[in-house]
């Protein structure tokens, strides 16, 4: 009746995870029963849940990265406390707890972190960038949001029902066949991960599409802001390379439920195949999280500098020369696996290559700051710490990209600093700055810039505490993932790792304060031109929070830096504005597709780990009914009067007329 | 949606308004006869003693890409007009990624124990 389930998947025995399960618990109920009682439910289910509008998507996106990201981070300080006490001891972490740790923080950290921040961004900012009402497929963003957050409770089922892999994050085989993990965990891994891929590729192929169709008048290619293109070059990457990581993880369960045999060591299956097809997903993977932090440095870079981007064509090369490379890498994640030297070489000098459109990048910051009348508001400083951060990255990855110093640093703590360096120094301060951005653009306030600097500095400061021990250890002869060690040289680093942990603690406490006062400080940080920044592009052409219908005409785009010469052309020209003519506009109508095929989809992936059959299909009727149903709708849209669209466009053209008027006056 | 400002006019794969049901129907026979013409091509080649066995091989791949071009003309519409420039682009792009990752992949695979001593070496031969 229930598969494999039963009382014994439970870990009644083992205290962490059971009470980090029931708080989290009591904290979800007691969040649900003020909602309720409160009476929100209708609000949170007509405006949010159900909701299609590009920006409401994009900030639940980002919610669930800012929940997994404190889910993670948990998993991260325990790794290290472990690191710092295990010295000739067994620490407090028992092994297959531990290891149940190290494969869940990456997991999370990449597919439930990184991925929802960036595409939340992405959501939110890009339509408002390109002069848009939406995107392409709204309907779909919103199926593709609720399955990544499906993937994302499928993990944190398996803190209390079962367990999690013990594999790493990228489960390699032969540990990962049934032989080895006979348990649920690799089961729980693979099928979230299916399930939040198939979000992904939706988002990726919505996304694409509506850069590629659906821009403003005058918007051609190489007026697009660089987000927009950093944009278009990370969701083709998500749309070439997400299919092979299903394809692959398909195989994978191919083994483990019906005896095949890709990836096993007897009957001809071959492991290393394993290997080379996850990292022909897993490198461009990296690069689909990088490229949009790219561009938000992009825009912050430029805004704070008061400057247009330097180099923008160079920088439009750039990105579409890292799309393209990024496929031609791989190999150098397994250098050690036996290819010979022919192979390694190329494909050594191939990574070595793709640090050029990289260094081109930094180049085209560090000049568009050059003569610029620089803000040290709390995104630029993100993008500084960026840039000098990526940098010390990007070099110890050419340098494990020459074979033979690889073989040396292979699987070492020297690859864990190293790709901590890029993930956090790249992504996360490009997610943080992103954050900082166009927080007001979502809520109409800023953020508390007090509270956001300790954070950025205490971030800051805090990674190269944690991180540079890490390489100094590898350099010592660390290997990854150990439970416990008996070499007295590696102590003290870990014991300062562990230190700097703490301080990164601190720069997410910061963070949460910030919200916390900025909220109740609300009033005094209000936003009402829309334009907090001196912003130029599209976004900042509009109220904060943009209206559902984003812009009230279609901006009409004459060059690159929009709204800047907008701006520059109505200080100049005193424009007297007479009152425009308004229209009706359509919008789609909120939908609870995606709320509800989630919800299958949650219970098919449940039975599927638990080999519930029958649960099994009836997630699957449930969730193609909820397609058929949403096929056959009769109504889509619905149509905003020319009399609302004009209330609401004249309170926010009012607002921006004294700001211009003010402007023009200093 | 349907005021959105569109740049350029370059259309979805099947959507072409411009011609008449006839022209479009004649386009799809075309691509039928075709297809058709292909196929049976390639059986009759694979099992024939008229050519150089030899070619075989290469006659059947070269059968197959013309096949595959038919597809795209004839039934996905991919042509070389201006209103057309993102599909093909996307079908470049396609063809790259697949290029590099079924290309590197055999390429890698076969010189994966390139490194490893001959197993008779590590591995005494059973009695």
């Amino acid at each position: 009746m229930l598969g494999k389930l039963d009382w014994s998947a439970i870990p009644f025995d083992q205290p962490i995870p059971l009470i980090a399960g029931a708080v989290v618990l009591v904290a979800i109920l007691a969040v649900l029963i003020w909602v309720v009682v409160k009476g929100h439910l209708p609000y949170l289910w007509n405006e949010w849940i159900t909701s299609v509008d590009h920006k409401r998507i994009g900030v639940m996106y980002i919610l669930l990265a800012s929940v997994m990201l404190l889910r993670g981070g948990s998993d991260a300080i325990m790794m290290r406390i472990q690191q710092a006490i295990a010295y000739q001891s067994q620490g407090y972490l028992p092994p297959e707890h531990y290891n149940q740790i190290f494969s869940a923080h990456g997991t999370i950290m990449i597919f439930f972190v990184a991925m929802p921040f960036v595409i939340g961004l992405m959501n939110l900012v890009v339509p408002l960038q390109l002069g848009v009402r939406d995107v392409a497929f709204p309907t779909l963003n919103s199926v593709g949001f609720w399955l990544t957050a499906t993937g994302a409770l499928l993990v944190n089922l398996s803190l209390v029902i079962g367990e999690f892999a013990r594999t790493g994050w990228l489960a390699f085989p032969p540990l990962s066949e049934l032989s080895y993990s006979p348990g649920v965990g690799v089961d729980y891994y693979a099928w979230s991960l299916q399930i939040s891929g198939v979000g992904t590729l939706v988002a990726g192929i919505n996304l694409v599409t509506t850069v590629l169709k659906l821009r403003t008048r005058g918007m051609n290619y190489l007026r697009m802001p660089m987000f927009c293109w950093t944009t278009l070059a990370s969701n083709l990457l998500i749309v070439a390379a997400f299919p092979i990581l299903t394809a692959t993880l398909a195989m994978l369960l191919l083994d483990r439920y019906l005896g095949f045999h890709f990836f096993t060591n007897e009957a001809g299956g071959n492991v290393m195949m394993f290997m080379n097809l996850i990292w022909a997903w897993g490198h461009p993977e990296v690069y689909i999280l990088v490229l949009p932090a790219f561009g938000i440095f992009s825009e912050v870079v430029s805004t704070f500098s008061g400057k247009a981007l330097f180099g923008y064509r160079s920088m439009v090369l750039a990105t579409m020369a890292i799309c393209v490379i990024s496929f031609m890498v791989w190999l150098h994640h397994f250098f050690t696996m036996g290819a010979g030297p022919d192979v390694n070489a190329i494909f050594g000098i191939a990574s070595m290559i793709i640090a050029v459109p990289t260094g081109v990048k930094i180049y085209n910051w560090l000049f568009t700051m050059y003569g610029g009348r620089i803000r040290f508001a709390t995104p630029m400083l993100w993008a500084v710490g960026f840039m000098v951060t990526f940098i010390i990255g990007g070099l110890t990855g050419v340098l494990v990209a020459v074979p033979p110093a690889d073989f040396m640093l292979h699987n070492s703590m020297f690859l864990v600093a190293h790709f901590h360096n890029v993930i956090i120094g790249g992504v996360l301060f490009g997610a943080f700055a992103g954050f900082e951005y166009w927080f007001p653009k979502a809520f109409g306030f800023r953020l508390d810039e007090r509270w956001g600097k300790l954070a950025f500095w205490f971030t800051f400061t805090g990674f190269y505490v944690t991180f540079v021990p890490l390489y100094v250890a590898g350099m010592l002869g660390m290997t990854r993932r150990m439970q416990h060690y008996d070499v007295a040289e590696w102590r003290p680093w870990m014991i300062v790792a562990a230190v700097g942990m703490a301080m990164l603690s601190i720069g997410v406490i910061c963070q949460i304060m910030q919200l916390v006062v900025s909220i109740r400080n609300r009033e005094a940080l209000r936003d009402r031109t829309g334009d907090p920044w001196d912003g130029r592009s599209l976004e900042w052409a509009t109220s904060s929070p943009p209206p559902v219908f984003n812009f009230a005409f279609d901006p009409d785009v004459r060059g690159e830096d929009v709204y800047w010469n907008m701006k520059v052309r109505a200080r100049q020209q005193s424009l007297e504005h007479e009152e425009p003519e308004y229209h009706d506009i359509e919008m789609p109508r909120n939908s609870p597709t995606g709320f509800v095929c989630a919800f299958f989809a949650t219970i098919m992936g449940f039975a599927l780990i638990w080999h519930i059959w029958w649960m099994v299909i009836l997630g699957g009727i449930g969730a193609f009914a909820t397609f058929v149903v949403f096929a056959w709708r009769d109504h889509d849209e619905y149509v905003i009067p020319a009399a609302e669209v004009a209330a609401i466009d004249r309170v926010n053209l009012e607002e921006r007329r004294s700001l211009v008027s003010m402007a023009g006056a200093v | 949606m349907s005021d959105q400002a569109h740049i350029g006019h370059d259309l979805a794969p099947g959507d072409e308004e411009q011609h008449d049901v006839g022209t479009r129907i004649l386009g799809y026979v075309v691509g039928l006869v075709l297809a058709l013409l292909l196929t049976a091509t390639s059986f009759f080649i694979a099992g024939t003693d008229l050519v150089w066995q030899p070619s075989i091989p290469v006659a059947l791949i070269v059968l197959a890409i013309a096949q595959m071009g038919v597809h795209l003309v004839f039934f996905l519409h991919i042509t070389t007009g201006p209103d057309n420039t993102n599909n093909v682009l996307a079908l470049a792009f396609g063809l790259l990624v697949v290029f590099l990752v079924v290309g590197g992949t055999v390429w890698i695979m076969a010189h994966l124990n390139a490194n490893m001593p001959p197993m008779d070496q590590i591995m005494p031969k059973p009695m």
